[in-house]
């Protein structure tokens, strides 16, 4: 499971961050699904994520690869997932997913109440909601909020704090720029729905206070 | 994962990727702490190693040291569900495949999440304790219903309790009256986990994205409280392959 619905960070930031999930059923229609997940994947291309993985070549945007090959890839029981960093280019793309009717089960991950007025708007009405109800047991030997920020948006929790704090160093050093640093940060991610943009938001916050002990 | 003494040349650039933090220096050269590595692939996915000189156990696929590589890395597909990742789907096909109906509620207990990872021994402590509540059975599209020993006292099989995973997670359905009960057991339980946990609560939603009084009271009332941020089925799914339904 991807595990997006906990993402930690302060509403603003999880407000410029939505998950959309593209996935297919064993036994209901997976089948001759991968025609349908192709399309629903050109699509997400046309409304702009900021990342996107399909499960047949788990490749993320800032890999070296082209789109036809993604699209190439995609076969029968294909999953996708991806990552937009603007609510309006969400909805656009929702808008024109409802509208090609492909029935593949599609779910999305955001703020509850962003999700509801966009499904309103869009005419949907969703079906099921996983909430997450915090975490829980020895929460004293997690990695610092500050992090977690970062390392929740990796949904399998590939992405490393230590790897995080690497790159604040490097960022307040001036070794490396936000962006090529949140990118970096990208590559563990093999869900797809690591947020570079928002990473890089959150790498100029926090580089500025954040202490070098050691280059 | 291990890397080759005989190729590293020391530069330490794969070290800070281990989610596990299982890579570190041995004299010049880094090295996997095998008990530690959960087999995720991380370090040899991202190609960091400008000698190549990461590489896979050559035992990863022998059981039980399988079960790191299948609860751990997100390219791997579980042999018992044919699913990637945690093996699950809990509500993400909801809307065709109607695994949790409206007077039902599914809870996840993500053992392990985030980032922090555990020995399968601390789940088992959970399935006990639901086993005790009476939960003798969970969700069967779930790797972990193949490792149960003994579902009437909800032991795991013990040659897997010693390995390290990433996570793990156990879903089961309920009656939604017996919510209250199953989440204060959870609470119980949590304290003697040597380990985190990720606690999911999935529902039917009523028309309009709006989450059933009943539940949403239930919730609160065991002392819980649910984050902003969700994942929501849209309900643009359908059943192609009805002869295929089990």
């Amino acid at each position: 499971m991807t595990h997006s619905l906990h993402r930690e960070g302060s509403l603003d930031s999880l407000g410029r961050d939505a998950c959309l999930f593209v996935y297919p059923a064993r036994g209901f229609n997976y089948h001759g699904s991968g025609p349908r997940i192709r399309r629903i994947v050109e699509i997400i291309y046309q409304g702009g994520p900021v990342n996107l993985i399909v499960s047949t070549l788990r490749e993320n945007m800032y890999a070296p690869i082209t789109r036809e090959q993604v699209l190439g890839s995609i076969s029968d029981g294909a999953k996708a997932y991806c990552v937009f960093d603007d609510l309006a280019k969400l909805k656009e793309t929702l808008v024109r997913l409802k509208k090609a009717d492909l029935g593949i089960s599609l779910v999305v991950s955001g703020l509850i109440d962003r999700v509801r007025e966009m499904a309103a708007e869009i005419g949907l009405d969703p079906h099921t909601i996983n909430l997450s109800l915090g975490i829980q047991g020895k929460t004293e030997i997690l990695p610092p909020a500050d992090l977690r920020q970062f390392t929740t948006m990796c949904g399998h929790g590939m992405v490393s704090p230590n790897l995080v704090r690497q790159a604040l160093r490097q960022v307040k050093t001036g070794r490396l720029e936000p962006w090529p640093a949140s990118v970096r940060l990208c590559g563990p991610c093999a869900c797809g729905i690591y947020n570079p943009k928002r990473s890089m938001e959150l790498l100029e916050e926090l580089a500025p206070v954040y202490a070098v002990t050691r280059l | 994962m291990i890397i080759q003494r005989e190729v590293c040349v020391g530069c330490g650039r794969c070290q800070p990727f281990c989610p596990a933090g299982a890579i570190s220096f041995a004299g010049l050269k880094s090295e996997v702490d095998q008990d530690r590595c959960l087999e995720c692939g991380t370090c040899l996915r991202v190609g960091v190693c400008p000698v190549g000189a990461i590489e896979e156990h050559p035992h990863v696929f022998d059981y039980p040291r399988a079960v790191r590589k299948f609860f751990s890395d997100p390219c791997a597909y579980h042999p018992s569900t044919g699913i990637a990742g945690r093996g699950t789907e809990e509500s993400k096909t909801n809307d065709v495949t109607g695994r949790v109906g409206p007077s039902s509620v599914g809870l996840a207990i993500e053992v392990g999440r985030p980032t922090v990872g555990m020995k399968l021994s601390e789940v088992q402590k959970i399935t006990r304790a639901l086993a005790r509540a009476g939960i003798k059975e969970i969700e069967a599209n779930n790797p972990i219903h193949s490792m149960y020993a003994d579902p009437e006292t909800g032991d795991l099989k013990p040659e897997l309790l010693g390995e390290r995973v990433l996570s793990a997670i156990i879903e089961l359905e309920l009656p939604r009256d017996r919510l209250a009960y199953i989440l204060s057991v959870v609470k119980e339980v949590a304290r003697e986990v040597d380990s985190v946990f990720c606690l999911d609560c999935y529902l039917r939603l009523e028309p309009g994205l709006v989450i059933p009084a009943e539940v949403a009271g239930t919730i609160t009332a065991a002392g819980f409280t649910w984050r902003p941020n969700a994942k929501i089925n849209l309900g643009l799914g359908r059943v192609f392959e009805p002869e295929e339904r089990p």
